[in-house]
């Protein structure tokens, strides 16, 4: 029971901080067409960025900074290379952002050196918050919790209370119609690729810490971010929370749920030896593939729904 | 009892909560010079679209030569005889002319998914494609680059991509659009060749092309047939003359 | 006209029927580029020959083998995203794959005896590659554009992830080693010397570069493009445009098995890094920068690569950083690559007014080179800091030892990124006006095709 309840804890603090990336990337992904490689890597620079900053003005200080200097160097390269780029197509744009995430990476390799850096949980949140059957839940993963709840709060009231929100909303499922509307398009795309941008490098500083802050942090995270996006469906930022906290729960728990198929086909009566052919295929247990599941389920839904769990447009 | 080339059966379409073609009857017999004109919105395109299988029909019913096309692929529609030009144009734009023309002849030779044999070889079809070209206009222009041609060229290109396959149903969604005057000319004379024999559907808002061209003209306004004539019954129709024509071309 | 589509003529299929004798003098002319490569190929080892030891240098070889590979890899690659349009994350499957079949294989030649000539391997790499094309391709092209890059990019993470957890045929962590020496080589060569690999591999290289190339003379390779360039057209043309890049997806899965069987006999260990992304990044790379229209790009594009990769990366650990800033730069002011940078060049040669570039060149590339050398001394001095400091390498420009602590080495690099980038703005627009006004007069001229 304890096992359960700590794993149902720890995925959703997991499935909060992928929504967080994967909500930025939706509505990029959405408006702009653009499938942004280098959002995770403006999740690796916050939480570089976060890390410097702290050692010389204090996390919370940190904490506010480094998304705001992600969210500019976002609308940088929105506004000097993705848009020059446009006009040759979506897979120009895709390749732009593959090789500014390529470049990221580089940069922050020659920056802050090839291993990981010591980017650790502020003393002031470096405590248990409470006691569950014996294990303690530290109160970092709350503030997490809270912090990502208050963004996706704030995202949502952005969106529906204010005039450019709503624009948004609409350039969500309709980019061309509001064009059409005489809306300045470009500068809301620009406000959209920087705040999303600047949302990654949030998710960055609190979830550096949180996890390994390595500079190949970008490329492990990102594509699991992608099928996020996917299963959530394009449009939908309902279904892309959905599809992050279902991702965050499956993640951590196929982590402690240590059988296999072979355990599987024992309660049917099947006995799996080494000597069965496919044995090792068998006999490999959930906790060993838990990093693969996430792309068995893009495949899997992309052959049987391609529009993700809610999506109103076809990937 | 011979079968229509095309018969729509209260045909609909709506797109979200619009209605766009709200019950369309029409039947076009074989070989007949047909021409659908009305006002902008009127859903001629859409008509053309649900036709040639780009949508399907909300309810109601389309047969090509007898054959109900719901559910069909374009290409299978296309198998079954009918091909259609577009009205933004719609060619291979870093292909050559003649490799254009070619593409357009491909599939009708029995070529299909071939990756055994090669294309410098097949003579036939090679000279084919040249002579297509020839009655086009555009053997000059055949090493050019469909995407560096000028419009009315490009216009003369989709219709002979259209016609290349030999489909004997033809749809060719606003043809001289943006054409001048001797431009227009030329089109409309290739377009009566090319049409000998066969069933031709054209949406059209140069009149003088729709009533020399055509057999049967039908009005579409708002999604719903208002008359479907000889061109001189239209000319003197007045619910078409109000809605459409205006009183002078009476 | 011609004839009904109901009732088709029935054209026989022709077998490829051989071309009527030609001239020599025409096929030279027709085929020079081919020709020219192929006598390269065949010349350079020995460029690179040490005469005191009587042998080639070990390096030069497996770079050049490298080389070859790459190319045949990169040309595989180019059938789906130069010719059909699609962009693939996932290539690298494909030649893994075939990579892996060889390996198998030949460990099963040596253990059974059975006499099947190292010369096919990669032919039989080729068959993997096959095999897993059609299994992949069934799934990814059912898909438009994004949904494909994605599919492949997930299909590639999955067996990249499988091939470290599982053994019997990846071989896990350590991967499956092999021995190309089996003695059941048809001309009698054991292939002991790097340089005995690099000509079978020389020609199987040719042979599929040819293969490749006239598949995009055959009525699938036009309707490849025909999709690429016109999704909806090709359907209207009678064509499903999905049946058509399933096959080519297919045969692109064939020859980048040959690649990676060309892989497995070079190196003799297969590990997981055949099949992982940053393989697959490494075609799309090498096609991209070489130029992905026109059928030679990749094969320009993987020579840079593999020379970066393998050559430049001796001297530093930013060579992957180069070529991403090179791609950039590509992907925003030259798409069509190297070949495309080239073939821009054609009209205004057949003015015969190339030379009129002269000029404007040698002024842009001065500001170029300034550029270029502060931004370059600029990263190494930063990687030293880093990297290079703590694996106690020297600073080191052409052989000088410099300080990497002193500021003036920092501020020089600075000083001269920066003026070189604002003198070669103004160059910059000098070079492009004259380019446009010679552009211009090809158009006028009609020369442009």
């Amino acid at each position: 029971m304890e096992v359960f309840v700590v794993s149902l804890l720890n995925g959703l603090v997991y499935g909060m901080l992928l929504f967080m990336l994967a909500s930025g990337l939706t509505l990029i992904f959405s408006m702009m067409g653009v499938l942004n490689f280098a959002h995770a890597s403006a999740y690796m620079l916050g939480a570089y960025f976060a890390y410097t900053l702290s050692l010389y003005l204090g996390f919370w200080i940190a904490l506010i900074v480094a998304p705001i200097v992600c969210g500019l160097i976002g609308a940088a390269i929105e506004m000097w290379g993705l848009r020059r780029v446009h006009k040759n197509g979506h897979i120009a744009e895709l390749l732009f952002t593959f090789g500014v995430a390529l470049i990221i990476e580089k940069v922050v390799q020659m920056t802050w050196g090839l291993i990981a850096v010591p980017y650790r949980i502020p003393e002031g949140l470096n405590f248990p918050l409470f006691d569950l059957w014996g294990t303690q839940f530290p109160a970092y993963r709350a503030f997490m919790l809270l912090i990502s709840a208050l963004m996706f709060l704030s995202i949502w009231l952005g969106l529906t209370r204010t005039r450019i929100g709503l624009v948004i909303q609409a350039a969500l499922t309709h980019p061309d119609m509001v064009g059409a509307l005489g809306h300045n398009v470009p500068r809301v795309f620009t406000l959209v690729f920087a705040a999303g941008t600047a949302l990654a490098g949030l998710a960055g500083v609190i979830g550096g810490n949180y996890r390994v802050t390595e500079p190949g942090m970008a490329f492990s995270m990102g594509p699991i971010v992608f099928v996020v996006v996917v299963f959530g469906g394009l449009g939908s930022l309902t279904g892309c929370f959905i599809a992050s906290i279902l991702m965050g729960l499956i993640q951590t728990f196929a982590v402690v749920l240590d059988y296999s198929l072979a355990d599987l086909l024992e309660v049917f009566g099947f006995i799996v030896t080494k000597a069965t052919p496919g044995s090792e295929f068998l006999m490999v247990t959930l906790p060993r593939i838990a990093a693969l599941l996430p792309f068995i389920l893009l495949v899997l839904i992309l052959v049987f729904r391609p529009r993700g769990l809610m999506g109103t447009r076809d990937t | 009892m011979i079968e229509a080339a095309i018969q729509l059966t209260d045909v609909r379409k709506s797109f979200g909560r619009t209605e766009i073609i709200r019950g369309v009857n029409l039947t076009i017999p074989k070989g007949q010079r047909h021409a659908i004109i009305g006002p902008n919105g009127a859903g001629k395109t859409t008509l053309f679209n649900l036709i040639s299988g780009r949508f399907p029909v909300s309810s109601g019913s389309i047969t090509l030569n007898g054959q109900n096309t719901a559910g069909l692929a374009p290409q299978q529609i296309n198998h079954l005889g009918l091909s259609r030009s577009f009205q933004i144009t719609s060619i291979f734009p870093r292909m050559t002319v003649f490799e254009n023309i070619r593409c357009g002849l491909l599939w009708s030779r029995g070529h299909k998914y071939s990756f055994w044999s090669l294309l410098g070889m097949q003579r036939s079809l090679n000279e084919e494609a040249e002579q297509l070209l020839e009655r086009l206009n555009l053997h000059n222009r055949r090493h050019v680059y469909a995407g560096l041609l000028s419009y009315a060229e490009q216009r003369a290109l989709e219709i002979g991509i259209t016609i290349a396959g030999g489909a004997d149903v033809i749809l060719l969604d606003e043809p001289t659009a943006g054409m001048s005057h001797s431009e227009t000319d030329y089109a409309q004379q290739m377009i009566r060749t090319v049409s000998e024999g066969k069933t031709l559907i054209m949406v059209e808002h140069d009149m003088s092309v729709v009533f020399s061209l055509a057999d049967v003209i039908t009005v579409l306004v708002y999604g719903e047939v208002i008359a479907s004539d000889a061109p001189a019954n239209i000319r003197s129709n007045r619910a078409v003359q109000q809605a459409y024509l205006g009183e002078e071309a009476a | 006209m011609s004839t009904h589509v109901n009732a088709p003529t029935p054209t026989p299929a022709p077998a490829p029927v051989a071309a009527p004798a030609m001239p020599a003098s025409t096929f030279l002319r027709r085929h020079w580029a081919w020709l020219a490569m192929l006598v390269l190929m065949l010349v350079l080892p020995w460029l690179f020959y040490d005469h005191a030891r009587g042998r080639h240098s070990g390096f030069a070889i497996t770079l050049m083998s490298e080389m070859a590979l790459m190319a045949v890899f990169a040309l595989s690659y180019n059938m789906l995203m130069g010719q059909a349009g699609l962009l693939s994350f996932g290539h690298a499957i494909l030649f893994g794959i075939g990579a892996y079949s060889v390996a198998h294989t030949l460990n099963w030649i040596k253990a059974s005896g059975v006499p099947i000539p190292v010369e096919l391997m990669p032919l039989v790499g080729g068959i993997g590659g096959l095999v897993c094309g059609i299994l992949a391709g069934y799934v990814a092209t059912k898909q438009r554009a994004t949904a494909f890059a994605m599919i492949t990019m997930g299909i590639g993470e999955l067996l990249t992830a499988a091939a470290l957890m599982f053994m019997t045929f990846f071989g896990g962590e350590g991967g499956i080693t092999t021995d190309r020496v089996t003695d059941t080589s048809i001309f009698g060569i054991p292939y002991t010397r790097p340089i005995q690999v690099y000509y079978l591999l020389v020609a199987w290289a040719i042979i599929a570069a040819v293969l490749m190339y006239l598949q995009t003379q055959t009525p699938l390779g036009r309707m490849a493009n025909a999709t690429r360039d016109n999704y909806e057209r090709t359907q209207f043309v009678g064509y499903d445009p999905r049946v058509i890049r399933y096959w080519q997806f297919i045969l692109a899965g064939f020859f980048a098995g040959i690649a990676g069987g060309m892989y497995c006999l070079v190196y003799e260990i297969v590990t997981f890094d055949t099949l992982a992304a940053v393989k697959s990044a490494n075609a799309l790379l090498a096609t991209y920068i070489g130029g992905a229209v026109g059928f030679f790009g990749p094969v320009m594009g993987a020579v840079v690569v593999v020379g970066m990769q393998s050559g430049v990366s001796l001297h530093t650990s930013a060579w992957l950083l180069y070529l991403g800033v090179i791609f950039i730069a590509m992907v925003m002011f030259a798409p069509g690559g190297l070949l495309g940078l080239v073939a821009n060049h054609i009209p205004i040669a057949r003015m015969g007014r190339l030379g009129e570039l002269a000029v404007p060149y040698a002024r842009i590339s001065l500001p170029t080179a300034l550029a270029s050398a502060g931004f370059i001394l600029f990263v190494e001095l930063v990687t030293h800091q880093t990297i290079g400091a703590s694996q106690g390498k020297k600073f080191a420009l052409l052989g000088q030892p410099i300080d990497p602590g002193s500021t003036i080495v920092w501020v020089a690099s600075l000083v001269a990124m920066l003026v070189g980038t604002l003198w070669l703005r103004r160059e910059g627009s000098f070079f492009m006006a004259r380019w446009n006004a010679l552009i211009e007069d090809a158009k006028a001229r009609g020369i442009m095709s």
